[in-house]
């Protein structure tokens, strides 16, 4: 079995030594430049724009503004999961348009565009243009976007809210409340974050005009998906016109999903110009176009009874989408956050409201984590608060109140079932992990020595492998939850598997060949796995939330299946012998009881040489299969973090000293690359808990434009870190497996905030921000006067 | 623009070439000697990701101007092993699933290499963990890059006695 054991990456080794293939290292022949003009004010009338400077600056092409865009008739950018008020109404959608239109609406915003012979040139002549604007006041923050006399994004609305999403029992809730014997409230911010891979998105287009057939390589998680949105919503082109390729790709995290504001440009341009077009972002151009996430503000209450028991949870929160609807952006706070906001618990009433608002920011959409590290944030900090105002120890609160294995399959006062778990264990192994009651004593001792330190817990889970299409489809969503996969023996009986996810980082390669290659029973050395090419691979809906493994992994199983199922009956066509006395062992199809036997790869050879085929009717030659594999259901992975912090008092530096996670990932295919996921995970939610933070001033301006603004984990920011591990496996999909890439990023605020409030509870800290930066933690210890 | 000429050894190939004063070391060495495994991530010497060796010493070529390499013995990712060959330093990030995406791998290899030229083949994880903050990586949380870089060292110096 391979499934199971640490196999190594094979493509590290283009990494390693300077080969990868990502957008930026391809340069065509002849290749011209685009550059964009990007809006300096956050909320603005463009008055004029005059090209005519910019035009006879050398080497230009072309310069384009909406005016050039509307008259080719071309479209616009889609939001392909909205999300409707509860009620019913329609949310109020405004679709972003690829070159601003009249008014410009976030710092960033694209104005107009370049195409030059050179990059340099192109961003000189950026410079040459003209414009006039009249700008309008700005809706920036969040927690006041909709408050009366707030200045409006889009005018035509007369109001910043797009929806208003409620969900559980107010009813049910208020009385929980009334018969409450402690309730704890809070109001919440959830920082805006920028995913920041690494790599800066970049296009490439390259046009044949023989052919009329366009080639973009592309930064995206999601091929098969852009290139729809690019040729249905934006340029009116056939899909088989459009061949896009994602090649290496420098991480995701979710945000390399979203049809971006400068992408389409580059395919129009190359279709016009009949020359090859690039655009690669810069790091500001990043933290100025692509989506943001998170950015809640919340206030949440929480009852409990007298032994501490939760009686309710009441939540009202705003939920911040930036300036446009970018394509997942309503679903995020709309249907991830509701569906993990009880987390764990057995939350008997639940009052929820989520009202998503427009500001004059940069978009926000999916990022590693999207709506679960904002919902735990919540649950766990009234929870641990709860716990501390009560007088019960946190673990023991959690004992309380956690769902019992015999619980599962779980109805949510949201509505939506947990597939499966067992959150005792979870605790159980973490508090081991931890020694947690030694932990304990040594916080009482460096307490005696003047050593603030604090110990806090989040118990959450994630909620992964969107996802059956139909479930997707009643919600609105325009897009499929299945995934596709081929099988393709050839004769010589290696594998070539072809995958509609893809993958960034996550190692693919490995996991989807060990999983067929057990199904095969071949060496896993003699599959290969393509993906990333809307050409050669069938129609997929790409990778993001946790999906790859669950969805793109069973499509792959249950292709491998019907692989086997054909290749036994040639094998028993060719044996002279029934099926059911076929035994496949080994690489051999054997008969039972005789001596006779076909290796794997002659069947294959025969399947594509012999001719000698069986005559049942239907069975057609060749070895290989495609199918589109759509989930059940979707799957519940679980985890608890404990973190360990020391609190400077004087400065409220704090230093995160020790962190412990326990997940439940059902069935984990390579540990090694499981392992990887979480540490990986984990520093982006250590960066938001402890430094990242999208800032804007209250015109809009960005203030964190670069990497020496925009604060990311280095490598001493990392607390030393154990982990282990449970097995509940998902009883939706064939391999029991469940996401494995998200927890990391969804426990840390809330299980650092909660150490952190530990170790200053005893000097009245009730409250912390995030991020948790010396400034932050030392405003928490002053206004509770300590 | 007008362009200047420079002389300079990439990874022991002597060069010579015309850029403009403007363009980055890294841009020269990417876009013109389609030396592309040098990377850059954040154009503004924060993330490492562009760092290369100038006279054997790590630096940031997204922030070094190509004509200040003029003269210069530069070392890039790609002059690190031969053929199908890995570093021990490579070899290292393998086993020890030090990269994902693979983007920031280059520039932590080089410094990595640098830091083993300053501070010897036994390094601490502390001294690996502070002399690596200039090397953002966004996807592997650093564990396996510290396990790998201590184990590439070590390997290096058994390298070294044979
Ligand atoms: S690109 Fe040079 S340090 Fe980031
Ligand atoms: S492996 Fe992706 S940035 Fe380091």
């Amino acid at each position: 079995m391979y499934v199971g054991q640490s196999l190594p990456r094979p493509e590290d080794f283009r990494f390693l030594t300077g080969r990868g293939n990502f957008v930026d290292d391809i340069k065509p022949p002849n290749c011209v430049y685009l550059a964009f003009l990007r809006s300096p004010h956050a909320h603005a009338k463009i008055v004029r724009i005059d090209p005519k400077a910019a035009l006879a600056c050398s080497g230009v092409l072309r310069i384009l503004t909406a005016e050039d865009w509307t008259k080719a008739g071309l479209g616009k950018l889609v939001c392909v999961h909205p999300m409707p008020f509860t009620d019913g109404r329609p949310m109020r959608e405004v679709l972003r348009p690829v070159l601003a239109s009249g008014e410009v609406h976030h710092v960033g915003d694209v104005v107009a565009a370049v195409v030059a012979e050179t990059r340099y040139q192109a961003l000189d002549a950026l410079e040459a243009i003209d414009v006039e604007y009249a700008p309008l006041p700005a809706a920036v923050k969040t927690g006041s976007a909709i408050d009366d006399g707030a200045p409006i994004v889009h005018e035509q609305f007369g109001t910043n809210q797009i929806n208003e999403i409620t969900r559980g029992d107010k009813t049910a809730t208020a009385a929980a409340f009334a018969k409450a014997a402690h309730t704890v409230a809070m109001t919440l911010t959830s920082n805006r974050l920028a995913g920041s891979p690494l790599e800066p998105r970049s296009y490439v287009a390259d046009y044949s005009p023989q052919t009329d057939q366009c080639t973009l390589w592309a930064t995206t998680q999601v091929p098969h998906m852009l290139r729809r949105w690019i040729c249905k919503y934006a340029l009116f082109i056939s899909e088989h016109k459009l061949r896009v390729i994602s090649p290496d790709v420098g991480g995701g995290f979710g945000q390399k999903v979203n049809f971006c504001v400068e992408i389409s440009t580059v395919v129009w341009m190359a279709r016009e110009l009949k020359r090859p077009v690039k655009w690669t972002s810069t790091r500001m151009d990043a933290l100025l176009s692509d989506t943001q996430a998170r950015d809640h503000v919340s206030k949440a209450e929480m009852a409990f009874d007298n032994d501490g028991k939760i009686l309710g949870l009441k939540v009202d929160t705003i939920a911040a989408l930036g300036a446009y609807l970018s394509n997942f952006a309503p679903s995020i706070p709309g249907n991830s956050y509701p569906q993990t906001i009880t987390g764990l618990y057995q939350t008997p009433a639940l009052d929820l409201r989520v009202r998503c608002v427009y500001t004059n920011t940069v978009p926000i959409d999916a990022y590693r984590g999207s709506g679960r590290p904002e919902a735990t944030w919540v649950n766990e900090r009234l929870l641990e608060n709860g716990a501390r105002e009560i007088g019960i120890d946190v673990v023991e609160m959690r004992k309380r109140n956690l769902l019992k294995p015999s619980q599962f399959p779980y109805k949510t006062p949201v509505g939506r079932t947990y597939d499966s778990g067992n959150p005792p264990l979870l605790l159980e192994k973490l508090v081991a992990l931890a020694k947690y009651q030694e932990l304990r004593a040594e916080q009482k001792r460096l307490r005696e020595k003047g050593v603030l330190m604090g110990i806090g817990i989040a118990a959450f889970l994630d909620k992964s492998g969107t996802g059956p299409s139909k479930q997707l489809s009643t919600r609105g969503g325009l897009h499929g939850g299945f995934e596709s996969a081929t099988v393709r023996v050839h004769s010589d009986g290696k594998v070539t598997l072809y995958s509609g996810s893809h993958s960034h980082g996550q190692g693919h390669s490995i996991t989807f060949a060990a999983i067929a290659a057990d199904r095969l029973g071949v060496p896993v050395e003699d599959v290969t796995v393509m993906q990333g090419d809307t050409d050669t691979v069938p129609y997929g809906n790409g990778t993001w939330g946790s999906r790859s493994a669950s969805v793109g992994g069973s499509a792959i199983y249950r292709a491998s299946e019907k692989i086997m199922v054909k290749a036994t009956r040639l094998a028993a066509h060719l044996l002279e012998a029934d099926v059911g006395e076929i035994i496949y062992e080994n690489g051999l199809f054997s008969v039972r009881g005789k001596n006779l036997s076909i290796s794997f790869a002659e069947v294959a050879d025969a399947a594509y040489h012999g001719a000698r085929y069986p005559d049942d009717p239907g069975f057609e030659p060749g070895l290989e299969v495609t199918i589109f594999y759509d989930p059940p259901d979707l799957n519940d992975p679980e985890a608890m973090h404990l973190a360990v912090v020391e609190v400077d008092r004087g400065t409220g530096r704090v230093t995160v000293k020790q962190y412990f996670t326990v997940d439940d990932m059902g069935t984990i295919i390579n540990p090694m690359i499981v392992e990887g996921q979480v540490q990986g995970g984990l520093a982006q939610g250590i960066g938001q808990a402890m430094m990242e933070h999208v800032i804007y001033d209250d015109e809009g301006q960005l203030l964190s434009a670069t990497f020496m603004d925009y604060a990311i984990p280095r490598a001493s920011d990392m607390p030393a870190l154990k982990s282990d591990y449970i097995c509940t496996p998902a009883p939706s999909n064939p391999l029991g497996v469940k996401g494995g890439s998200e927890t990391g990023t969804i426990g840390p605020p809330a299980a650092i905030g909660n150490a952190i409030v530990d170790a200053l509870w005893h000097l009245g800290v009730r409250r912390i921000e995030l991020p948790f930066t010396p400034h932050s933690v030392w405003q928490a210890l002053r206004a509770a006067g300590a | 623009m007008t362009k200047v000429t420079i002389n300079l050894t990439v990874n022991g190939k002597a060069v010579a070439a015309q850029v403009e004063p403007r363009w980055p070391l890294a841009e020269f060495l990417r876009d013109h000697l389609r030396l592309t495994g040098t990377h850059v991530g954040c154009d503004s010497s924060q993330c490492g990701a562009c760092t290369v060796h100038v006279d054997g010493v790590a630096m940031r070529s997204c922030t070094l101007f190509a004509v200040q390499a003029d003269g210069c013995d530069v070392k890039t990712i790609e002059g690190i092993s031969s053929g199908n060959a890995l570093h021990p330093m490579q070899k290292a990030f393998h086993e020890n699933h030090a990269l994902q995406c693979g983007f920031c791998t280059p520039g932590m290899i080089m410094s990595a290499l640098d830091l083993v030229r300053r501070e010897g083949y036994e390094l601490s994880e502390e001294t690996i963990r502070h002399n690596l903050e200039g090397n953002i990586c966004r996807c592997t949380g650093y564990y396996n890059i510290v396990k790998a870089v201590a184990a590439g060292a070590r390997a290096m110096r058994a390298g070294a006695a044979t």
